[in-house]
């Protein structure tokens, strides 16, 4: 005879709303972790699917997510004449928003190195790559884009040629790939009045300032990906790069690295911080809960110990219905996580071993709450039936 | 031949301090209660019946003097009583003023609990709690919850988790006091049946006089003490 699973039946609706409520919490951790498990899957989209082996940046700086970076848009051929590079590519990211049918849309604009790189790597579920250097786009549809859609982006009209899903930068915005030329004509569009202040000033000095840079600013470029033949010694690479002095090189690793230790370690404490917060929250209310059903069973318990039960008997009732709570509250909020996240306007990314070491977590809050539930119980004596 | 008594109290007295006083709720009570006896506690409230059925039932040791089971000594001053379940589950029932029926469980299922705790199969209890309320006339509410029964009904289910046990004792306190006058005796007519059929010693605290006819003997108590 299972007490627990007949007291539950008896009382099927103060149970539901226990595990709804105990679900919710549940719900919410998950869509804390979930939503920094998101963040780094964004923020390491680029770099995990981009295909570079390394990524020659802008000297003495760790471009182009953690920091800015600006190097030289020829700087490409240098680099495909060290030894061990098979290929090297030009890239360049930067936000941009535009207005398209009186809607302002906000995307993460990223050149890529047209032909070499025609955007075959993302994640197209509509359209085509790039198929030529002028004018084509391929958009996310986290923009708002649909194919054949025709925007105006600098003094030009790009046509969407290819849709994505799931590929946007680190704050959420979706990618729009453009090759590495347009990008740098949207990037550096200049309004009439610029361009008549530059012209006033005889072509002396540039209308954006170089601060002093060696490498002229309307053409400088994020990065250089470069791929290395299967053979090659990365380090050797590197070395070769490092002796000219303007450029940094970051494996793959240390751009993950980067993102991950500097530039979303706040985010990443501050969201564990939150969660270590909840589970606080759902320890209390689960303790609380079995508290109060055990202090609801005192006289039943007194019943139990003066007919003679043992105690494995009473801690069952009491354990089995703090797990029981628990395993239906898991249950309904990863049904509740599934349901609702998908919705949510950034990527909550539900991993099977985060929702296994949640499990972890709620088992011992249950076992928590069960021990100070048994705790109580183990206080009743028999003759309290009497009172 | 005489049989030996199934519960007997020697010398029991139970004392506790009271701010600067000595309270003596129960002050050296001895009787005996034999095998298919049903003997009645009297006394008005205070005299120490309740004191004597929480010492007769394991439930408090008594400060002085000894309880003996079956010839047995079951309890004695300092002793851990919590160590004397298994000696209670199986030897001594018991049946309170309130039914004390464990609402989420059925008729059937509270009687068969006694037994479960017994380690007694699941389907040989419910079908042992089953015989025992249909000989209680409570065949048609096996499956009922305790708050579908009426109070009548509820005294009989807690009568039947008494004798789910077969134990040789049964202890009740006041169990006709929320019974009108018909139930009551119905109840106490219970009490009798058990005493002749199960030959248990049956010890019933009751406060009414209109039962008394079915009783084999009363002890009357006052101040802790028996004075009749």
């Amino acid at each position: 005879m299972n007490l627990a699973l007949k007291d539950i039946r008896h009382n099927a609706v103060r149970f539901l709303l226990t595990v709804t409520g105990v679900a919710f919490l549940i719900t919410a951790s998950i869509g804390m972790v979930g939503l920094y498990r998101g963040i780094v899957s964004d923020a390491l989209l680029i770099i995990e699917e981009v295909g570079a082996d390394l990524w020659v940046v802008q000297g003495g700086r760790a471009g182009p997510f953690s920091e800015s970076s600006a190097i030289s848009a020829e700087l490409d051929r240098r680099v495909e004449g060290v030894a061990g590079v098979a290929s090297a590519r030009r890239f360049v990211q930067v936000s941009q928003q535009f207005d398209h049918g009186g809607r302002q849309l906000r995307a993460a604009l990223v050149g890529v190195d047209y032909p070499e790189d025609a955007g075959q790597w993302t994640h197209l579920i509509q359209g085509r790559p790039l198929a030529s250097g002028h004018f084509e786009a391929i958009a996310d549809e986290a923009v708002g884009l649909s194919l054949g859609d025709r925007i105006r982006l600098g003094q030009e009209d790009y046509t969407i040629v290819g849709l994505t899903r799931g590929m946007v930068d680190m704050s959420g915005d979706g990618l729009l790939l453009v090759s590495v030329n347009d990008a740098l004509a949207i990037a550096q569009r200049r309004t009439s009045e610029e361009v008549l202040l530059a012209r006033s000033a005889g072509g002396r000095a540039p209308a954006a300032p170089s601060g002093g840079s060696s490498v002229r600013q309307d053409s400088k470029i994020a990065a250089v990906l470069v791929t290395l033949d299967p053979a090659a010694d990365p380090e050797a690479v590197r070395r070769t790069i490092l002796r000219w002095g303007d450029a940094n090189v970051l494996s793959k690793a240390e751009q993950a690295g980067l993102l991950l230790d500097q530039r979303l370690w706040r985010l990443r404490v501050q969201i564990l911080a939150f969660t270590a917060v909840l589970l606080l929250v759902m320890t209390i209310v689960i303790s609380l809960i079995i508290y109060m059903l055990t202090m609801e069973k005192v006289h039943e318990i007194a019943l139990l110990k003066l007919m003679g039960a043992r105690n494995t008997l009473i801690i069952g009732m009491i354990a089995q219905q703090s797990f029981l709570i628990g395993a239906a509250a898991l249950g309904l909020g990863l049904v509740l996580a599934q349901g609702i996240f998908p919705h949510f306007p950034r990527k909550v990314a539900i991993d099977p071993g985060d929702i296994a070491m949640l499990g972890g977590a709620v088992a011992l809050v249950c076992g928590f709450a069960s021990l100070i539930g048994i705790s109580r119980a183990m206080k009743v004596r028999a003759q309290e039936v009497l009172s | 031949m005489i049989a030996a008594p199934i519960l007997t109290l020697r010398d029991a007295a139970r004392h506790y301090p009271s701010g600067d006083t000595l309270v003596r709720a129960l002050d050296g009570v001895s009787f005996n209660i034999y095998p298919g006896e049903l003997v009645g506690i009297l006394g008005p409230s205070g005299s120490g019946k309740s004191t004597l059925l929480l010492i007769a039932g394991l439930l408090e040791p008594p400060s002085a003097g000894e309880v003996h089971i079956r010839g047995k000594c079951v309890s004695h001053p300092g002793m851990d009583l919590d160590q004397m379940r298994h000696f209670r589950r199986n030897n001594i029932g018991f049946v309170f003023q309130k039914a004390n029926l464990i609402p989420f469980l059925t008729a059937v299922e509270n009687v068969a609990l006694a037994l479960h705790i017994d380690d007694v199969p699941a389907r040989a209890a419910r079908s042992y709690a089953a015989h025992l309320l249909a000989s209680l006339d409570l065949a048609h509410r096996v499956d009922s919850i305790p708050s579908r029964l009426s109070g009548g009904e509820q005294q009989r289910v807690a009568v039947a988790r008494a004798l789910a046990t077969d134990p040789g004792l049964i202890l009740a306190d006041e169990p006709t006091a929320a019974l009108d006058s018909v139930r009551g005796r119905q109840v106490i007519g219970l009490f009798r049946q058990i005493a002749d059929e199960r030959k248990a010693g049956v010890l019933v605290v009751t406060h009414d006089p209109r039962t008394l006819d079915l009783f084999d003997r009363t002890i009357e108590m006052n101040d802790g003490r028996i004075v009749g």
